[in-house]
């Protein structure tokens, strides 16, 4: 029972950190407002379901859609411009949705949190979730989509002048990722029944990116791995929690000067295994 | 004629980089433009390939006023080019590098590539396809699956080449093409440049420190020094001129 | 009216916070490139430090907000020894850089959290009387000195950048981070100078902020005011940060007078989204060109 319930919260921040992969290890966008989407996810849901009784698949729905809708205000004026503005501008994001979030006390809570949520989501549906999202991130990694992203990461300009749209492509990307953040954030309200403006922070924003370099930019599989480690380490070492950061933070340094690619660097799960795939990397 | 440029001008914090820079381009010709350091050329051709926008002047693609049109959609209409410091996708194999300007031709939506529907297997066997070809046709085939930035220079040089012509452009923009190449190589260039653009039917822009290479296979010449046109003519009537030979020596000449 | 000259005050205070956040942040922005969040990392110490100096050791005002400006400005080199050096010695990308400097910022932030806890700290009082009365006016000791020191430290600085062949370094590293070493400087020199300075900057920030406030593991999260500065500034302008960090806070403390401190920020970010819809380049009017 212990250990569906650690697989059920893991499950849940690696559909985060999916969002995440596509955002900024594929298309190398850092966002430190993920949370912000988390929590409009979470709270829209929420809201719509006890608020104005709208039925829990339509509340999921409108859940994305608001993460969707709030992406394109921040997306439009931002990713047209140098990279270090979507950056800046997420991280203040982020703190923006809390500040709202207690100012719309009357139909957020407010500080006090919104209670009373029901527990709707379970296991089976968090790992379709994953499932599903899985495929459609695999797919797109490996046609046009997926070129286009990591071209754009790797040469912006370069890019530009292969026939990319980066503009209108960051931003579907962008919008992409928000949608899969704010489901992410939905389903987080209807598993943990209890959310409060300060429930995802910047630094929860910071660990999706950092997970997602350590797995390794240009493998999904490795991104995968890593965020059920790391989540599950901190639900069974509960009392050692920070200490948990700590050593994430001394692993990614380590890895940025030793393994700039990830520990795993261009792995599939899907096509072949991790030594025919470093020897390929290696000519 | 496929390229007019007329009085282009571009400054960047006050310093004039271009300044009235007209010129045209016949179709199925190659055009180059010289000058020394720092004279231009290469924000010429950020300005074709709409990287930049120009100040002012304007610039006509096949008729057509393209001065304001966005650097991708000038690559769909027809435009493209390589880099004078190689600028490759690193993080991406070679065949992947190659694939990547067909953009411009892929009729798929992303809701079918989300669920890798029939249309997408067959247009990415039609892509792959495609760019196996290319790689061929550059001798690049042994290649495929490296990441560029593992090539010798040469090779990325050429790769640079196959992957501006994956756009099926009708245009070709070579900025330097030459830099860091041996004599041997470049004598080997001189001929894949001219193969192309006999095979491929193209027009191509040269720009070009190599001046043996300018002058083997350029019809006409363009000289810039410090953003401005000095002269302009055949390769016989550019090496005569005075200004020309002033600018590349200076008072020596 | 008093009301509000108080309120313009006490905001151009913290806006003089903001400037030296702003211009910390920018400074290093210019030579390296990258959005550098560990500059958190070093307020954080640094008010640490400042409390546990002047709390046990001297509680002397001057002498311990010396003693944190070194010190910051030492974190800040050791941090750049630590985690930037070696991945800019492997020419990595900047995205390297952002990642490490994230990660810095996390790794104070959560030692401090497992090691001190949630737990507050407050800095000695200094001045026996907190407050100068003037004529009509009631002006708060910590206010004026914050102001005063944020100006003579940005005046200091400007000198140094101005006029000092190592500030002119840096100054020809900002265009472009190769040409120094042709004229015979030493790069790994240079950067490290940068984040000494950037570090004394970040030291100030901390103490100035834990006298004001009081000392938690988050104080370094209130650089994002810094960074907001610096965006409305124009990123890599250091001039307009400072005007942008003076002007957000007399904005900030007229908001919270007059709408109320809930709404404020709302206000405030929405209007940076606002301005960056309109004039991207910030006040400053400075445009990075890119290279091809």
């Amino acid at each position: 029972m212990f250990y569906l319930k650690v697989l059920e919260i893991t499950s849940l921040y690696t559909i985060l950190v999916l969002g995440v992969y596509l955002l900024t290890g594929l298309t190398g966008l850092f966002s430190l407002g993920q949370g912000g989407f988390v929590s409009i996810g979470a709270y829209t849901a929420a809201i719509a379901y006890l608020k104005f009784h709208v039925p829990f698949p339509l509340a999921l729905v409108m859940a994305i859609l608001m993460g969707m809708i709030v992406g394109l205000f921040i997306g439009i004026p931002t990713l047209r411009l140098r990279r270090d503005y979507f950056l800046l501008v997420t991280f203040g994001f982020g703190e923006m949705v809390r500040a709202s979030l207690l100012y719309l006390a009357q139909l957020t809570g407010g500080a006090m949190g919104l209670a009373g949520i029901p527990k709707l989501v379970g296991l089976p549906l968090i790992l379709v979730s994953i499932i599903v999202i899985t495929f459609i991130l695999y797919n797109l990694k490996n046609s046009r989509f997926g070129r286009n992203c990591i071209a754009i990461r790797d040469d912006e300009l370069a890019a530009a002048s292969m026939g990319i749209n980066v503009y209108a492509h960051k931003i579907k990307v962008f919008l992409l990722s928000a949608a899969i953040t704010s489901y992410g954030g939905a389903l987080y309200a209807f598993v943990i029944m209890f959310i409060e403006p300060n429930l995802f922070n910047w630094l929860e924003s910071a660990k999706l990116i950092i997970i997602t370099f350590v797995g390794g930019m240009n493998s999904l599989s490795g991104v995968l791995v890593t965020s059920m480690v790391y989540y599950s380490f901190g639900e069974f070492f509960r009392f050692v929690d920070v200490w948990r950061d700590v050593l994430l933070a001394l692993v990614v340094i380590l890895v940025t000067i030793f393994r700039p690619g990830g520990l795993f660097g261009s792995w599939e799960i899907f096509s072949g295994n991790l030594l025919k795939k470093r020897k390929e990397e290696a000519l | 004629m496929i390229l007019e440029i007329k009085d282009l001008s571009i400054s960047f914090g006050g310093v004039a980089a271009v300044v009235d820079f007209s010129m045209y381009q016949e179709e199925n010709k190659i055009t180059g433009i010289i000058g020394p350091n720092g004279a231009g050329k290469t924000t010429v051709f950020n300005l074709i390939t709409g990287i930049y926008q120009a100040d002012s002047g304007k610039i006509y693609y096949k008729g057509r006023d393209i001065t304001k049109l966005p650097a991708h959609e000038r690559t769909s209409l027809g435009i493209s080019r390589t880099f004078q410091n190689i600028r490759l996708f690193n993080n991406m194999s070679v065949i992947d590098n190659v694939k990547v300007p067909y953009v411009v031709k892929i009729r798929y939506t992303i809701f079918e590539e989300m669920l890798k529907l029939p249309r997408v297997l067959r247009e990415e066997k039609s892509i792959d396809d495609k760019a196996r070809e290319m790689l061929g046709y550059f001798g690049l085939a042994g290649y495929s699956n490296y990441k560029p930035k593992n090539l010798p220079y040469g090779i990325q040089r050429r790769l640079e080449l196959a992957r501006a012509l994956m756009a099926e452009p009708e245009l070709l923009l070579l900025d330097e093409p030459a830099a860091g190449l041996n004599p041997g190589e470049v004598e080997e260039l001189m001929k894949l440049i001219l193969k192309i653009q006999r095979e491929k039917k193209l027009s191509i822009i040269i720009v070009e420190h190599h001046m043996e290479l300018i002058m083997n296979i350029c019809s006409m010449i363009h000289v810039l020094d410090f953003g401005k046109k000095i002269a302009e003519g055949t390769p016989y009537e550019v090496k005569k001129n005075r200004k020309v030979l002033q600018a590349y020596l200076g008072d020596e000449g | 009216m008093h009301i509000i000259f108080q309120q313009l005050l006490n905001g151009l205070s913290l806006g003089g916070v903001y400037a030296l956040e702003a211009v910390g942040f920018g400074l290093i922005f210019n030579v390296l490139k990258f959005s550098n969040f560990s500059h958190s990392a070093i307020v954080a110490i640094s008010a640490y430090f400042g409390f546990f100096i002047s709390r046990y050791l001297f509680p002397n005002f001057a002498v311990t907000l010396l003693m944190t400006a070194i010190f910051g400005g030492l974190i800040g080199v050791v941090i750049e020894k630590l985690i930037f050096r070696p991945i800019r010695l492997k020419n990595a990308p900047l995205t390297l850089f952002l990642v490490n400097s994230i990660t810095a910022a996390m790794l104070v932030q959560q030692v401090f959290a497992a090691t001190l806890g949630s737990d507050y700290y407050t800095y000695p009082e200094f001045m026996k009387e907190t407050a100068w009365r003037l004529g009509a006016f009631t002006v708060s000791k910590t206010y004026v000195i914050m102001l005063t020191i944020s100006a003579l430290v940005l005046l200091f600085l400007s000198y140094i950048i101005r006029k000092t062949k190592i500030g002119i370094a840096i100054r020809a590293a900002s265009s472009d981070i190769r040409t120094p070493s042709l004229m015979g400087v030493n790069v790994d020199f240079i950067v490290s100078v940068a984040f000494f300075l950037a570090g004394i900057l970040g030291g100030i920030t901390g103490y100035l902020l834990g006298m004001t406030y009081s000392v938690d593991p988050f104080i370094g999260s209130m650089i994002l005011k810094g960074i907001i500065a610096a965006i409305i500034g124009g990123i890599g302008s250091l001039g307009g940060g400072v005007i942008a960090g003076l002007l957000l806070g007399a904005t900030e403390s007229l908001l919270i007078s007059q709408i109320g401190a809930s709404l404020t920020p709302i206000v405030v970010y929405s209007s940076i989204i606002i301005l960056l819809l309109i004039r991207p380049e910030g006040i400053s009017g400075k445009r990075f060109i890119v290279k091809a």
